[in-house]
This record gives C-alpha cells, structure tokens and sequence, in this order.
C-alpha cells in the first residue's frame, strides 16, 4: 500500500522551501485589510495566501524527523493515511461516498470520521492522506469561497475553489503537505468533480476515488457506472463501492458516509456501518436490494460441485 | 506487470494469465503460454521471478506426471496443491528459494466438484472460490466480491472474467494487454478464445 | 544339498527357489486364520488367535488395545485396517512402518493414503529383505481392507515376498485352502455388508480348529461409509461386541450360559 501512501508524500527540496518563503514574503507586502479592498475586486497576491511556515531551521526535515516516513515505524506523529473517498458526476448530481476509519500505523484512531468536509451548501471537500492537512485547508478553503461570494455578489464555481485549492497546495510543495481530495459541488455549468491533490495535480472528471482502498472501490464503482443511473441506483453504487473497500482494505472501514448533490446543494443521506451492510445490507434505504453486500452471505448455498444426476439423488 | 485471475463456477475453473515476458522495461515476448496443464484435470497459472517460474513449474509437472505413471490414477486437486504447497514451502527455507505465485484449478472427478487454490511464493494456501496474483488483484477482487457466483455457467463466468480484465486494463498503469484463459471441467481442459 | 541355499535369503536354489522366503510362507500357513472379504458397501475382517494357554492373563485385552483390539487385527489409518498372519514381533514392526508410512503421506498431500498405495510401501520394505544379505524376510502376510476415493473399498494381500493382490474374498493363515473354496461358493457380487459379516462368521466357525467361537479366539473388524460425513469408519469390535454379534449370529457359546437358561 505504500506506494499509493507515497502518492500523498513527499520530496525534500530545501531550494523550493526558500522559492516558498520568499513569495510568502513577497505576499506580506498586502496587508489583511487589504483582502476584499482593491475596489471590490479582491486580493491582487497572486492567490498566495499569507500563510506563514513554522518557525523552525527547516520545517521540512522537522516534519521527517517526526512523522511516519515508512522507513522509520517509530516516528512520535503518525499521519492518518489509509482512507477510501470516491465521488462521481451522473445525471441526477454528485454522489460522494466516503469510509471513517483513521489508521495511525496498524492502530485504528478513530472509526467515526468525517471525511466529507462541507465548505459550504454548495462544495463538498474529501479527505484523503493528512487528516489534519486536509481538514485545516479545506476549512480555510471555505472562508475563501465565502469571501468570493461576498465579493462578488456570486457563489465560486467548482473549478474555481477547487484552482484555488490546487494553487494553495502547490505553494506548499515539498513541504510535507499530504491531501488526495475531491472537490465536488453544483454550479452554473451543472454537476463537478475535481481531483486536486498536494503534489499540484488538479483533473477535472466524472468519476475518482482516492486512498488505500481505491483500488477496490475503484473496481466495483467502474462496473457499476453509467451516466443515466437513477438517483436511488447512484447511491447505492457509492455505499456498495466503499463496501467494497472497507471490506478488502485493511486502512479502511468502520462506516460509510454517503452525500448527494443535486441543483440546491448537497444533502447528506446516511452513515452505514460496514459490517451491518456486510451481514445484512444497508437496511430500508432506497435503491438497495435489501440484500447483505457480504460474499459469503450472498452465495450462502450456493455451490460448484456439480454431480451428474443420477449421482446426486444416490 | 503480470496479472492472473481464476474462478470458479458450476462445474468447471476458469483460469486466466497475461500473456507479456517482460525484462526490464522491455517486452520480451507477447503470447508466452504461463498456464500448465499437470494432468487430465489439473491447471496451473504461475507467475513471479522470471526463470524461477518455468523452472518450478515444470519441476511441479514432471513430479505429478511421475505420480500419475507410477499409480496410474492421477493426484486429487487437493492433494496435487497441498504437495505443490509443501515443494514451495521447503523451497523457502532452502539457500536459493524459487519466488513464484501460483493459482491451481482442478476438476475432481471423484466428486463432480471444481475446486481452486491459491498459493503464494512464502508457501500460503487457501482455497477460494476466485483468486488473483498481482496488481490486478487490488482492482478484481472487489468486484469479484461483487459479481462472483458459484453456480454460473461457463458464459455468465466468462462474462464476469471479461470484467475484471476490463477493469484491469482501465485502471492500471502498467496493465497486460493479452490474456490467455483455460477452463478445466468434467471434460477436461480447454483453451478459450478469449 | 539343499542345507546349501537355505541359510542366506539372497541366494537361489539350482532349481531357482529363495527358500527362506517359502519357509516364511510355510510359517504362516500354520498361524492363525484371518479372512477378508468386500462388499458392496464396507471390508470385513476376521482374525483367529491362538490362545497359547489357559494362563495367559487376557484381562488387559478386554477393551481391546490401542488402534486395534490385540493381535491380529489393527488400524494402520483412518481408512485402512489390517489383519495379520505370521510372526507377531515381525507384525508389530510392520504394523509401525505402515502407520508411519500412511502419516507421511498425509503430511505430504492432506489426504488418507490410498489403500493399494500402502500396501506398496509395506511390499517394497518386504521385497527388500528378500535381496538385501545377511537379512531374513518377514514372517508376516498381511490383509488390508481400506477405502479411498479412486477406487473406493477395497481388499488385498500381501505376502513376505513383497507380493501383493487385490481380492473379493480371500483367507490366509491355517485352513486357508478351506476357507477359500467355501467363500468361492457363497460369495456374490453384490452382497451388502450385513451379509457379508454373517458369511465371514460362519466361515470362520467352519475353519477354526474349535467347535464354538468366542471374544477370546476370534477379532472381527468392518469398514463403512459415515452414514453423514461419507468417510470411511473403520470398527474393530471389542471382545463383548464380538460375543454380542457372535450370539446375534447363532455362533456363540450355547453351552455353559444358554444351556442353564434354556433348561
């Protein structure tokens, strides 16, 4: 698994730290009266927020010395890196399906996360890799979009805050940011999914997951897929693909959280414990066969031996 | 990188393997044969340290033809894996052990039932109902979770294999692009187009 | 001179003879009768032991022994059992190399041996001291009655040549030329295993030296299918259950206990 923990690590460069640390000086010219002045036409800064580094010799080794690098087990931080999230545009909106287990190496932290973070009515942020990464910026994320709103008179499109996202991580590079997130809404141009993660990468697409266990979501989720699923049908792929991963992932699991966004703004639909949906199925929900997910349970009785018939009635 | 997949279903083991001999960033060969028949009703699919594999392999299958000659009934499936197991197992405690995965299916005619096991290079057997070895496993065995059954005739398992070839090719970077696929069953064994 | 080539088994007699080896056959042909016959549905076993006097303490054979019930009859595996005819000493030996045989196959396939295969490593260990010098054969034939999925029940015999067959029916040990041509006319093919247990009792009353037959001369044993589990059970009767069969069968003592009931 560690080479999609590595996806969210990340590469030492003292030089980018210094490149860093002068725009983030360069940024200190504006002061904080001067973001939503400029006539209303907000900050000029180049979308570098004034953000500042922590106050050591060189933050980045810090942040080696002691969080989890795989090569050292007995590091005093352990970064909460196995996750499953997937989201994915269709007819009727987004679905975002997400697991809350928080993994600390083998140790499970915590199995009541929320990996969705809500920016505001409209934008659905998930977390993947730094728990704390991702929650902390994509809070921050959220005042930005508020004051975009409140600057312009008009809520910020997707690919906008999630630009900003990819530009504010990106300034960061190298620093030992570690986020894979989604961000997911409803605009003007309609439904929207984009992937932005800390090495820079922003994509723009129909259908991502992120995290230890995407693989395995991944697998159910492309099966399943069409563009003209029903709204009850696209829930139910996302809880079935978190499922899915919960179930064959060991850093994922507990629960599944699942939102839908339509035309009004997002709507959170239900948490469902993982092994319920295992043994039982998801319950009363709509769109669910009211069938248990679990391998054994559905082909309980079920077998490949195959006696001819007159071996089987003797 | 190598992909193998297997399943079982009403009456018969499906197995497939990527065809790709690669060295390095080079591919060597595109229709390299890596499943074994080791008997009327025996498959192997083997992957891993090239070199190693052919060489176990074909050691595996000379033993299981020596037991069919000397006691002209063939081994049972599951006692064909269980020596299979053993010879991997003795092997990693040996100065050079051989690292190769394996899928056996066999069709046990004593009983009418198909059975798989998968056995790993470390000497790890189970049996299961569907297996992979490699990447292809991280995305197949959740939807084989999904979409296995059983008691499937041979075209709704072969419809089911297509799935996660299909998945395999879509998602993963490095994916085989040809796969051979061999069923064994009542009859014997057979090569499919696939 | 015969003295010539009796002393060594690895020499041939002018007349192309090993006889030691006939002289280990001649040993068992005056040992106690064991019978074997196969049904449709499970192995019968019978043994007859030669009480060597009134006053050997056979108290410590009344639950009968581990993985058999004393001499004669024992369970080499789970799906195999054995009567023996010949030297007890040679027997117990060979009895140990089978069982070990059959866990060594275990251990390497995780399955029971298949019979004809065990019956196999006992011939090639006896084959062997019939050429390897200095040694003499073992005085021992052997009946395996054994079941295993490639050719479900089955009875064999083997002798201290290092010989063995399959059988339908089959008897060695004293009498056994009687008792074979009395299972020739009353053995069927599709006998069942019930049957099978009343032919063998009434054969062995008819070949053994005594007028009654008891718990203390006679080892009795069947072969089945687990009625659930449909894998082989191997049953060697203790001595009660053999007086309980034997009066089930009109063959047990009627002089001593019944005589006093019924008059």
């Amino acid at each position: 698994m560690n080479t999609f923990v590595n996806r969210f690590s990340t590469n030492n460069a003292l030089s980018v730290i210094r490149k860093a640390q002068a725009v983030v000086d360069d940024d200190e010219e504006f002061s904080d009266a001067a973001w939503g002045s400029e006539a209303g036409f907000g900050s000029l800064a180049k979308g570098v927020p004034s953000f500042s580094i922590p106050a050591v010799h060189d933050p980045t080794a810090f942040l080696r010395l002691h969080t989890d690098d795989h090569a050292d087990p007995n590091c005093r931080i352990k970064i909460q890196h196995g996750t499953t999230t997937l989201a994915f545009r269709f007819q009727g909106g987004v679905i975002v399906a997400v697991d809350s287990r928080a993994t600390a190496g083998s140790y499970i932290a915590s199995g009541t996360v929320k990996k969705v973070i809500e920016i505001n009515p409209y934008l659905l942020g998930t977390m993947a890799g730094g728990a704390a990464d991702c929650q902390y910026w994509e809070t921050y994320l959220g005042i930005q979009c508020r004051l975009h709103e409140l600057r312009n008179k008009e809520r910020i499109s997707v690919a906008a805050a999630s630009k900003y996202l990819s530009n504010l991580v990106y300034s960061y590079k190298g620093m030992g940011l570690s986020m894979g997130t989604m961000i997911c809404g409803w605009d003007k141009t309609g439904p929207a999914v984009f992937y932005v993660d800390s090495d820079g990468t922003r994509l723009k697409g129909d259908l991502f997951s992120v995290g230890s266990g995407s693989t395995f979501a991944y697998g159910v989720l492309d099966q399943g897929y069409r563009w003209d699923l029903t709204d009850e049908e696209a829930q139910e792929l996302g809880r079935r693909s978190i499922y899915a991963a919960g179930h064959r992932d060991a850093f994922s699991g507990n629960t599944c959280n699942l939102y839908h966004v339509k035309e009004d703004g997002w709507r959170f639909l239900g948490n469902y414990d993982i092994t319920k949906m295992h043994y039982d199925g998801p319950g009363d929900v709509p769109g669910s066969a009211q069938v248990a997910y679990g391998y054994d349970v559905r082909v309980e009785g079920r077998t490949s031996s195959n006696p001819p018939a007159a071996a089987a009635t003797a | 990188m190598e992909c193998s997949f297997a399943l079982t279903g009403k009456g018969y083991v499906l197995i497939a393997a990527d065809t790709t001999a690669a060295r390095s960033i080079v591919k060597m060969k595109i229709d390299e044969d890596k499943i074994k028949s080791l008997g009327p009703h025996l498959l192997m699919a083997y992957s891993g340290e090239p070199g190693d594999t052919t060489q176990f392999a074909e050691y595996i299958e000379r033993n299981i033809r020596l037991y069919q000659i000397r006691n002209l009934y063939p081994l049972r499936p599951p006692s064909a894996a269980s020596w299979i197991r053993r010879a991997l197992a003795d092997s990693l405690r040996s100065r050079k052990p051989y690292s190769v995965n394996l899928l056996l299916g066999g069709y046990d005619t004593s009983n009418h039932t198909p059975s798989l096991y998968w056995i790993d290079y470390l000497g790890t057997q189970a049996e299961v109902p569907f297996a992979c070895h490699g990447y292809g496993s991280y995305f197949a065995l959740s939807l084989l979770d999904r979409y296995h059954d059983p008691e499937a005739n041979l075209e709704e398992g072969l419809a089911v294999l297509r799935r996660c070839i299909d998945e395999v090719s879509k998602r993963l970077v490095v994916s085989p692009g040809k796969y051979r696929v061999k069923v064994v069953d009542k009859d014997g064994i057979r090569e499919i187009e696939f | 001179m015969a003295r010539r080539y009796d002393s060594r088994t690895t020499i041939f007699s002018p007349e192309g003879r090993l006889y030691q080896i006939e002289y280990a056959m001649e040993a068992i042909s005056h040992a106690g009768t064991v019978l074997g016959l196969l049904a449709k549905d499970g192995v019968v076993l019978a043994a007859e032991k030669k009480v060597t006097g009134k006053l050997l303490d056979m108290s410590g054979a009344k639950e009968g022994g581990y993985g058999g019930s004393g001499e004669k009859i024992f369970l080499l595996n789970s799906n195999v059992i054995a009567g023996v005819a010949g030297i007890t000493a040679d027997a117990n030996s060979l009895v140990n190399y089978a069982r070990t045989a059959a866990q060594r196959h275990l251990f390497t396939y995780n399955e029971d041996i298949p019979v004809e295969m065990l019956a196999q490593r006992l011939c090639d260990m006896k084959q062997g001291y019939t050429q390897f010098g200095g040694l003499r054969p073992f005085g021992v034939s052997l009946l395996y009655a054994g079941y295993d999925p490639h050719y479900e029940f089955q009875l064999y015999h083997s002798d201290p040549s290092g010989n063995y067959s399959g059988w339908k029916a089959t008897c060695i040990g004293a009498n056994n030329g009687t008792a074979q041509s009395l299972l020739k006319q009353e053995y069927k093919d599709d006998i069942t295993v019930e049957e099978a247990i009343g032919l063998v009792l009434r054969v062995m009353s008819k070949t053994m030296d005594s007028t009654t037959l008891g718990s203390e001369k006679l080892e009795f044993a069947v072969l089945t299918l687990d009625r659930n589990t449909k894998l082989p059970k191997a049953k060697i009767y203790k001595p009660a259950e053999i007086d309980a069969l034997l009066q089930q069968h009109d063959l047990g003592k009627k002089d001593e206990d019944t005589e006093m009931g019924s008059a």
